[in-house]
């Protein structure tokens, strides 16, 4: 069953300059509990499709945008600000790239989560609040959530804050997670645990994640389907296995040529432009998947 | 051999907290090669390349550079021996001069060549790097991420430096970017018999353009070998567990992955 | 350049300013042809025609001595706009020059100045000035002198907080490793880009030293008869209140008007520049 289907998605900024039109009608859908990447370099238009789908542009003067993007049945557009504003935290919620600037450095983690808490449940008492803090806490792997939840974001590690960002994203059991480049200001090592963290948590909660990112490595460690974006438009999707075994748009085929082997092979000489990356997009048979 | 690191050390303190960031590191860089120190975060890597830059003095230890020990206070002409590539093009060069002028600085300070040739030399060196020589008069802000890095390498070879410090060069890029930018620093390698000394922490693009690896974990050298030796058969437990880490897209990398990695 | 006449167009306030500011300046620089009786600037008696209502012959009437105030408005412009020019071309390359070293040189140099340029801004600038005045005899000169004084501080702290925050940017560590000057440094790397800041500061207090200077010479403390002045024509005119209110009132729009053209000018210059960076 479908939870998030964007048709024909158009996205314009009026500038000084004029009108430039950044997505030029994107379509992909996501089903409950599948986790969904889309993948693309700087400029593709990735992130601005996020923050369409959490509702943070549609209040922007300047951007004009086209389509329907509808979650659970119902067209965001018809939503008030208000409306999409409630859903953003409970049936909604996101993960960001740098986890200790996304936290507040001036309270300590409990009050933070307290709030989160306090989006999906109104008027969750303090003592309810710090069980159910320290029980999510847990959940990510956390073995001294007492001290965490005393803790200011400051004196945790990155890592560790990744955690409980995680944790706070997934508080409200929210029916879809975006996470936009989760874990690339981290080491890899601790961002190699943090998505096992959170890939084995959005399978147990039947959560649905869109997964951001410019990294096919961890793309295609994370995702059941994938979508390659380039300049505003959605060249290749389909099951993440099809789309990396076998690679068909001109695009996708440069982007993993041109990615670094761990077993070698030396530095392809692969064009920054070509003309076949305009080709039109290519979808992998669902095979199930969708 | 052109740089002999003797026995490093460097102890930060702030307040009452001390770190400390390199332990006794000894390591040689030999001409022609590209040396990639390998590390996450707190591993020390940024710190020694700071000190070979001569930014801060080591805390203990010497650094001996052709034949002679390096001064903490560098001459002129010991500073255009030792040039950096940084990570992030977008604030390497100056948002208020032209690309022209920030690669004509380096020709002025040393005096490289005759003042009249200088313009045409700016001009040569972004051929080298593979630009159009038009873009001299150009300010950064009409610059590609990418174009940028090659204006920030071109000023490195303006100094005919001995050894060239990069820094993340292509960590800030995107992954086209990156491929033709690690392609134009192997090729200039070759072609300038130059020296690298390469930070990263990408272990797939250290073994597609490194000659050999220093592994660095919190301020120690883990280990050292030759990239082939270091990629068939990593000795430390931490080298192996960074390998097993790398984010990988083909089933052969897996397995090799699979095969050499450790729990982290 | 285009982006630049895109934002005045769409923006009023600043065009409005721009549109003062130009009066103004031409105003001061055209006295001497459009002044109906430039020579009203000087000390000239005219008792026939003293203290007279706006006319047709006297746009804002006339002062007590029989001067044609309109005249004397616009000298007076000219005065406060030769003190700005004066006051700012003394005070900004010194406090640019202090703000410089300060930020990029750091050390004892950061900390003396700073303090230095902190006792100066923790003073009120006017109280500074009077007490400046105070001990000096009451000339143009020494009002332009106490108002320069109170006035470069202002600029060493705006490019101090801007170098803090370039020195730490890739080309300055690009330019030390290449192993340029710390005068090429401050002056060539950084110094470009405290330009827009600068300029815009600079625009804005064009207006200020008007109304600083004038309320010196309101006081008595600024300008010395029979020079015009604006601010010693309101406090002279405010003594007539409010029969006589031409004597006060025009002079003091003269003030507001100049001082806000200057400040909508500098607003829309942060816009402008701000945007280009």
């Amino acid at each position: 069953m479908t939870l998030l289907s964007i048709r024909d998605l158009k996205l314009t900024f009026r500038l000084w300059s004029g009108p430039v039109e950044v997505l030029h009608g994107i379509s992909l859908a996501i089903g409950k509990g599948e986790r969904v990447a889309l993948v693309g370099e700087s400029g593709s238009g990735k992130s601005v499709t996020a923050r369409i789908i959490l509702g943070l542009l549609q209040e922007q003067r300047n951007a004009r945008i086209s389509g329907t993007v509808e979650f659970e049945g119902r067209d965001l557009a018809r939503l008030s600000a208000r409306e999409r504003m409630s859903m953003r935290g409970r049936a909604m919620s996101m993960i960001f790239q740098d986890p200790t600037s996304s936290l507040n450095p001036v309270y300590r983690i409990g009050p933070q989560f307290r709030e989160v808490l306090d989006r999906g449940s109104p008027g969750i008492s303090a003592a309810e609040a710090r069980a159910r803090a320290a029980q999510m806490l847990a959940e990510v792997s956390i073995r001294e959530p007492d001290r965490v939840l005393d803790s200011y974001p400051f004196q945790l590690s990155g890592g560790m804050n990744q955690r409980v960002m995680i944790a706070m994203a997934l508080a409200n059991r929210p029916a879809l997670l975006l996470a936009d480049e989760p874990g690339t200001a981290l080491d890899v090592t601790v961002q190699a645990q943090t998505l096992d963290l959170m890939r084995g948590l959005v399978a147990d909660h039947g959560t649905a994640v869109l997964f951001i990112s410019h990294n096919l490595g961890v793309v295609r460690e994370f995702a059941d389907r994938t979508y390659v974006i380039y300049r505003g438009r959605i060249v290749e999707s389909g099951p993440t296995a099809a789309v990396f075994g076998d690679p068909r748009h001109a695009y996708t085929r440069a982007l993993m040529a041109a990615q670094p082997r761990l077993t070698g092979g030396g530095l392809p000489d692969i064009p920054e432009r070509d003309p076949a990356f305009d080709a039109p997009a290519i979808h992998h048979a669902a095979g199930g998947a969708a | 051999m052109i740089l002999q690191i003797e026995n490093i050390s460097k102890t930060f303190e702030t307040g009452s907290h001390r770190v400390q960031a390199l332990d006794d590191i000894t390591l040689a860089v030999e001409a022609g090669e590209c040396l990639a120190i390998v590390g996450e975060s707190g591993s020390g890597k940024s710190t020694l390349a700071n000190i070979v830059l001569g930014l801060y003095p080591p805390g203990r230890g010497r650094l001996v550079f052709d034949g002679a020990e390096l001064p903490d206070q560098r001459s002129l002409a010991l500073r255009r021996a030792i040039q950096l590539v940084q990570q992030n093009p977008l604030s390497a060069l100056n948002p208020r001069r032209s690309v022209g002028a920030s690669l004509r600085l380096a020709l002025d300070v040393h005096d490289i060549g005759p003042r009249a040739g200088r313009g045409a030399r700016v001009r040569d060196l972004l051929a080298a790097v593979g630009l159009d020589p038009a873009l001299e008069a150009r300010a950064p802000a009409a610059l590609s991420g990418g174009q940028r890095q090659r204006v920030a390498i071109a000023r490195a070879l303006a100094c005919e430096s001995r050894l060239i410090v990069l820094d993340e060069p292509t960590s800030a890029l995107d992954v086209l970017v990156q491929a033709q930018v690690l392609r134009l620093l192997h090729r200039l390698r070759q072609e300038h018999g130059l020296t690298y000394l390469f930070i990263t922490h990408d272990l797939a693009v250290v073994r597609n353009i490194a000659t050999r690896v220093a592994v660095f974990q919190r301020g120690r050298m883990v280990e050292l070998a030759d990239t082939e030796a270091l990629f068939s058969a990593p000795a430390h437990p931490y080298t192996r567990a960074l390998i097993s880490a790398v984010p990988v897209i083909t089933e052969e990398e897996k397995a090799m992955r699979d095969r050499l990695g450790g729990k982290p | 350049m285009r982006r630049a006449l895109h934002i005045l167009a769409a923006n009023p306030l600043t065009l409005t300013g721009a549109v003062l500011v130009l009066l103004v300046v031409l105003a001061a620089l055209l006295a001497d042809v459009v002044a109906p009786y430039p020579e009203h600037a000087g000390a000239v008696v005219d008792f026939l025609n003293f203290n007279k209502p706006p006319s047709a012959e006297h746009l804002f009437g006339t002062d007590l001595v029989g001067r044609d105030l309109f005249s004397r408005v616009l000298f007076a412009y000219r005065i406060s706009l030769l003190l700005g020019v004066v006051v700012l071309v003394i005070s900004v390359p010194v406090g640019v020059t202090l703000g410089l070293m300060a930020g990029y040189l750091g050390g004892r140099r950061e900390y003396v100045l700073m303090r230095i340029t902190d006792v100066f801004l923790s003073i009120p600038p006017l109280v500074l000035a009077m007490s400046i005045m105070g001990v000096l005899p009451p000339t143009l000169l020494n009002g332009m002198l106490a108002v320069t004084a109170m006035w470069w501080p202002w600029y060493t702290r705006l490019v101090y907080n801007i170098v803090r925050g370039e020195k730490v940017e890739g080309y300055v560590l690009a330019a030390e490793i290449i192993g340029a000057s710390k005068w090429h440094i401050m002056f060539r790397e950084i110094l470009p880009n405290c330009v827009p800041a600068v300029v815009t500061k600079i625009t804005l207090d064009f207006g200020f030293v008007i109304l600083i200077v004038s309320s010196l010479s309101f006081l008595g403390l600024g300008v010395q008869p029979p020079t015009p002045d604006l601010g010693s024509m309101v406090a002279e005119g405010a003594r007539y209140l409010p029969d006589s209110w031409w004597l006060a009132v025009f002079p003091g729009l003269a003030i507001l008007v100049a001082v806000f053209g200057f400040n909508l000018v500098g607003d829309g210059l942060r816009d402008i520049l701000g945007a280009e960076q």
